[in-house]
């Protein structure tokens, strides 16, 4: 056996534990802090609330889009009615020009008849 | 009996369509017209989208402001444009059966313009009692057809005072032209 090899079977053999070792674990274990009342109410509470707090979520979420959504078909609506005003608008304006060069051409025949 | 049932379900679906638009119904062909076009309109309001418009048009803006006051009245705006690239794209028996409905005593025509040119204006009004409960117009250029249903009480001089506003040109003649306007000249 060479030096080395005395030296690990040296290093790796079993040896007992120090007395007391098993009561001293022990205690150490027991003396772990527990969870207070406080702090077993407030997970409890954490845990009963979330699925609220997701439901809230959801409907606020839902209750933003639904408002952006009505803004969103407002204001197309109010495109379409200024762009149909125009058009009208226009149309009306255009017969009204027509109307009023005809009476105009028609004036000027009658004075040159007379 | 059974063919009884059967016409008045028949009856219950069919009545609503032809309900649409204040009992003025766009013709088919009009949105058939579309595809030919190299631009087209098709502006549908009725009496709730003119409600949600109507409270998104500003108060400041002189012109949003006027047209606020213009529609609060109206059931309905309904305009079908047609932009064409050359002539011949359309025929009038397009709008004939708009025309069609367009009878007295309930409609009676206020404007009617016909030029060589083939620019025709039509400007027909819905009595409704002493008021004017809507207004229609069918204009129709050699590349254009634009077809205009105002339904509800509207002045059009409430309407044609909007001249100088919104790109609309400033009508410049004297306020009695709307009197003569009221002649059907053809």
């Amino acid at each position: 056996m060479t030096e080395f090899e005395q030296q690990l079977a040296q290093a790796l053999e079993r040896r007992e534990p120090p007395a007391g070792f098993t009561s001293r674990v022990l205690a150490a274990a027991s003396q772990q802090p527990t969870r207070s009342r406080w702090q077993a109410w407030r997970w409890a509470f954490v845990l009963r609330a979330a699925p609220v707090m997701a439901a809230l979520l959801v409907v606020a979420g839902g209750a933003l889009y639904q408002n952006y959504e009505r803004i969103e078909r407002g204001e197309a609506a109010k495109q379409q009615l200024l762009l149909a005003v125009k058009i009208a608008g226009a149309k009306l304006y255009d017969a009204r020009q027509r109307v009023v060069s005809i009476g105009e051409i028609r004036g000027a025949g009658t004075e040159e008849e007379q | 009996m059974k063919k009884l049932l059967i016409f008045g379900l028949a009856a219950a679906f069919v009545l609503p369509a032809w309900a649409l638009d204040n009992n003025i119904k766009m013709p088919v062909n009009l949105d058939r017209l579309a595809a030919r076009a190299t631009e087209s309109v098709d502006v549908t309001l009725d009496a709730s989208m003119l409600e949600l418009a109507s409270k998104f048009l500003s108060q400041d803006d002189p012109d949003q402001a006027h047209v606020k006051k213009l529609v609060s009245k109206l059931k309905g705006v309904y305009v079908r444009s047609f932009e064409f690239d050359k002539e011949g794209q359309y025929s009038m028996s397009d709008v004939e059966s708009l025309r069609r409905q367009l009878k007295a005593p309930e409609w009676s025509r206020i404007v009617g313009v016909r030029s060589l040119k083939g620019e025709n204006s039509e400007v027909y009004l819905q009595k409704n009692g002493s008021k004017i409960g809507g207004l229609f117009v069918i204009a129709a250029e050699p590349k254009e057809l634009t077809i205009v249903h105002i339904d509800g009480p509207i002045d059009p001089e409430e309407l044609s005072q909007l001249g100088g506003h919104m790109g609309i040109p400033k009508i410049g003649v004297k306020h009695e032209s709307a009197k003569s306007a009221g002649k059907d000249q053809e």
